[in-house]
């Protein structure tokens, strides 16, 4: 007898839902230590209709323009597959992606256990 | 799987219309599938050199998001004697065109930078293109850094000239690396070429200023200056020593030598 079996879907489905509820936690407090981590004067202030063009590109410090770039090339891509192209940690390109959106040059959208990351061309 | 190559200088006049031109007719003699696009949206030239006349569609338009590019590509195969295909996408030359490309504003140069990185699928794959040449307008701005991103490999046109040197250095240092862009540098306009220490001399003083791969080293010909840009050399004149030096730079490129 399998384990769906004696228990159910649901207490399942509600071990999922814990889940993913604690990765956005995670993801969340990934972010905050990042922005600790590099002092906040050096990530440019959010502009709210920014786009992400060339110039903007050049004046991000290089740590978020790698990850900024490789989004661009990609077109739309999860944390996991920004962390491929750029061999850093898949915990870091989430937490710099997240710093990218909070600055308004990314938007992130939820597709059920992934986020994707693009950039908003109509911004 | 093709490449684009963006032909880019810091100080206008360096050669990179020159360059550009002879690159892609020398990969188009060695039968590759080649397109030269005009990116100097300031100053448009392409049209004048190939002796053409008008596009359905110019490279504005594509960029506008008005015209798709197949309108845009124009087959220059015919100016050229060699077997090779040459397609061309022009700027537009209107001076109200030129008024329009510079006064774009931010979310239209992102967009252009989506229509530029789009043509890899577009013609690199879909079209199997071998070479997409981007000759661009000098010095820092939006339409060449675009060019810039867009491209796997930058040719850096520069000359002696101290004004040149200088500002070459810095956008080696502040803008390709930046963009983790391969960079290789044509040193054009070169005197007294002849004897052999002064070349080894050049050599030594090139690697240590600028501190990329050489993709080459052009004399000054008298040739091409009174040739009055009415030929190709690397198609007219296959065997002028200007043409020589392209075929080693196609070959650099070629090969992969420039990281």
């Amino acid at each position: 007898m399998s384990k769906d079996e004696v228990l159910g879907k649901k207490p399942l489905v509600i071990l999922e839902k814990i889940k993913e509820n604690l990765e956005r936690l995670n993801e969340k407090m990934e972010v905050i230590i990042e922005l600790q981590r590099h002092d906040s004067k050096d990530v440019p202030q959010s502009l709210s209709d920014a786009p992400l063009d060339v110039m903007t590109l050049l004046s991000m410090p290089d740590h978020l323009r790698k990850t900024a770039m490789t989004v661009c090339r990609a077109g739309r891509a999860t944390a996991d597959e920004i962390s491929q192209q750029t061999s850093r940690a898949r915990a870091v390109e989430s937490a710099y992606l997240n710093q990218l959106v909070l600055m308004g040059y990314l938007k992130k959208e939820r597709k059920g256990r992934k986020a994707y990351f693009y950039a908003d061309k109509e911004s | 799987m093709g490449k684009i190559i963006a032909v880019h200088s810091y100080k206008g006049g360096t050669g990179k219309t020159l360059l550009s031109v002879n690159l892609a007719a020398t990969f188009a003699k060695q039968g590759k599938k080649v397109c030269l696009f005009d990116l100097d949206f300031r100053a448009p030239s392409l049209f004048a050199i190939l002796k053409l006349e008008n596009a359905e569609c110019w490279f504005n338009d594509y960029l506008n998001n008005t015209c798709d590019i197949n309108k845009v590509l124009i087959d220059a195969s015919n100016k050229i004697p060699s077997k090779g295909k040459l397609f061309v996408g022009l700027a537009n030359p209107a001076t109200e065109a030129i008024r329009d490309m510079s006064a774009k504003d931010r979310k239209w140069e992102m967009r252009a930078l989506g229509r530029l990185l789009y043509l890899r699928n577009a013609l690199l794959n879909d079209k199997s293109f071998d070479y997409l040449v981007f000759d661009t307008s000098p010095g820092l701005q939006y339409s060449s850094i675009n060019a810039i991103v867009a491209a796997d490999l930058v040719a850096v046109a520069t000359t002696g000239d101290r004004s040149d040197v200088d500002g070459t250095r810095r956008m080696l240092r502040e803008l390709y690396n930046l963009f983790e862009k391969k960079t290789g540098i044509v040193i054009n306009k070169v005197l007294d070429y002849n004897s052999k220490n002064r070349q080894e001399e050049l050599y030594d003083r090139i690697k240590n200023t600028y501190q990329v791969p050489l993709l080459g080293i052009v004399p000054c010909f008298c040739d091409i200056l009174r040739a009055e840009g009415n030929f190709i050399f690397a198609q007219d004149k296959p065997e002028h020593p200007f043409s020589k030096l392209l075929d080693e730079m196609a070959k650099k490129i070629d090969a992969n030598e420039v990281r």
